[in-house]
């Protein structure tokens, strides 16, 4: 997609590729958002704003949250609430908890990795100051 | 009352953005966004206004619908028409989808051209085969009219099972090509 549009100027890449970063997080996010117990749409909205750094665009999420149901990693229910109207909740299938564990183990060694190589970046910022 | 029709003009206008999907899963959808929408609202005391634009404008989000379920659902699929129809959703995002269709369009032409001419073997002998001039190498297939006189065809009625069989392997191989192609992307779906 990335192809299709014109190159940004230079000041903005960094902010886009943040973006994007965060964008190819959010599958593996929505599904460790599960890993406790069953949420609805609002609720994993919420639950990844306070405990990660992906504030998102709402409408994001439920076209993932729908793929991976399709995909069979995540089940729904619709449950009747207090507002007057019902809720869908998502929780784990069985196949989902593994994929969730398989990309977490790849998500640690990939950016364990990364971690290491950016080490001396860091060192030369401090240097400069 | 306005919060009322507004939200209704963005479930309508979802609605209609989903058109492809089948009813069942178009009305889950706005079922959803429209318990999102009133449990946003209440939630943060926001205006309905900011709790859609929050959400965005209601043929984007049905475009991430529609990307996301076409391809995994296609990626399952064993039909051409379905195969083809995803892969040329895939092939406006970039260069990748563009060689997928474009093979997947080589490989069932391929495939149902040996099917055909094996068909037409038995009934037009003379003008389906693989044919040769001196030991070379001429034209294969079937040729209305006949071919020139001076090539002769090397295969005979074996023309048939063989062609049926290579065209059929030719369509099983596009259709994994296919397949394999969307379930990669399918990885990239996300980052994009």
């Amino acid at each position: 997609m990335a192809k299709s549009r014109a190159l940004p100027a230079e000041g903005e890449q960094p902010d886009r590729w943040e973006a994007q970063l965060r964008k190819g997080a959010l599958e593996m996010a929505a599904l460790a958002s599960l890993w406790q117990g069953r949420l609805y749409g609002l609720e994993i909205i919420r639950f990844l704003e306070s405990h990660s750094q992906l504030a998102l665009a709402e409408g994001t999420i439920y076209p993932i949250l729908n793929r991976l149901k399709a995909e069979g990693l995540l089940t729904s229910e619709w449950v009747e609430a207090e507002a007057g109207h019902p809720r869908k909740y998502y929780s784990l299938t069985d196949a989902g908890r593994e994929r969730l564990q398989l990309m977490a183990q790849a998500w640690v060694s990939f950016s364990g990795g990364l971690s290491r190589l950016l080490e001396p970046v860091f060192d030369k910022k401090e240097n400069l100051q | 009352m306005t919060t009322e029709i507004q939200i209704d003009s963005y479930l309508t206008a979802l609605r209609l953005h989903l058109g492809p999907l089948t009813i069942a899963e178009r009305e889950e959808i706005i079922r959803e966004i429209n318990a999102h929408i009133r449990d946003s609202a209440e939630e943060t005391g926001a205006s309905v206004e900011t709790v859609l634009a929050r959400l965005g404008p209601a043929a984007e989000l049905a475009a991430q619908y529609r990307d996301g379920l076409l391809i995994s659902q296609a990626s399952r699929s064993f039909s051409p028409l379905v195969l083809l129809r995803a892969a040329l959703r895939l092939a406006t995002k970039g260069v990748f989808g563009f060689v997928a269709f474009f093979l997947g369009l080589f490989g069932y032409t391929m495939g149902v051209g040996l099917v055909l001419t094996a068909l037409l073997k038995p009934i037009f002998p003379a003008n389906t085969g693989v044919w040769f001039v001196n030991g070379h190498f001429h034209s294969a297939g079937s040729m209305f009219p006949g071919p020139p006189p001076n090539v002769h065809d090397v295969l005979g009625l074996w023309y048939t099972p063989l062609a049926l069989t290579l065209g059929s392997l030719t369509l099983l191989l596009t259709t994994f090509l296919i397949q394999t192609s969307l379930r990669v992307s399918q990885r990239w779906q996300s980052k994009l």
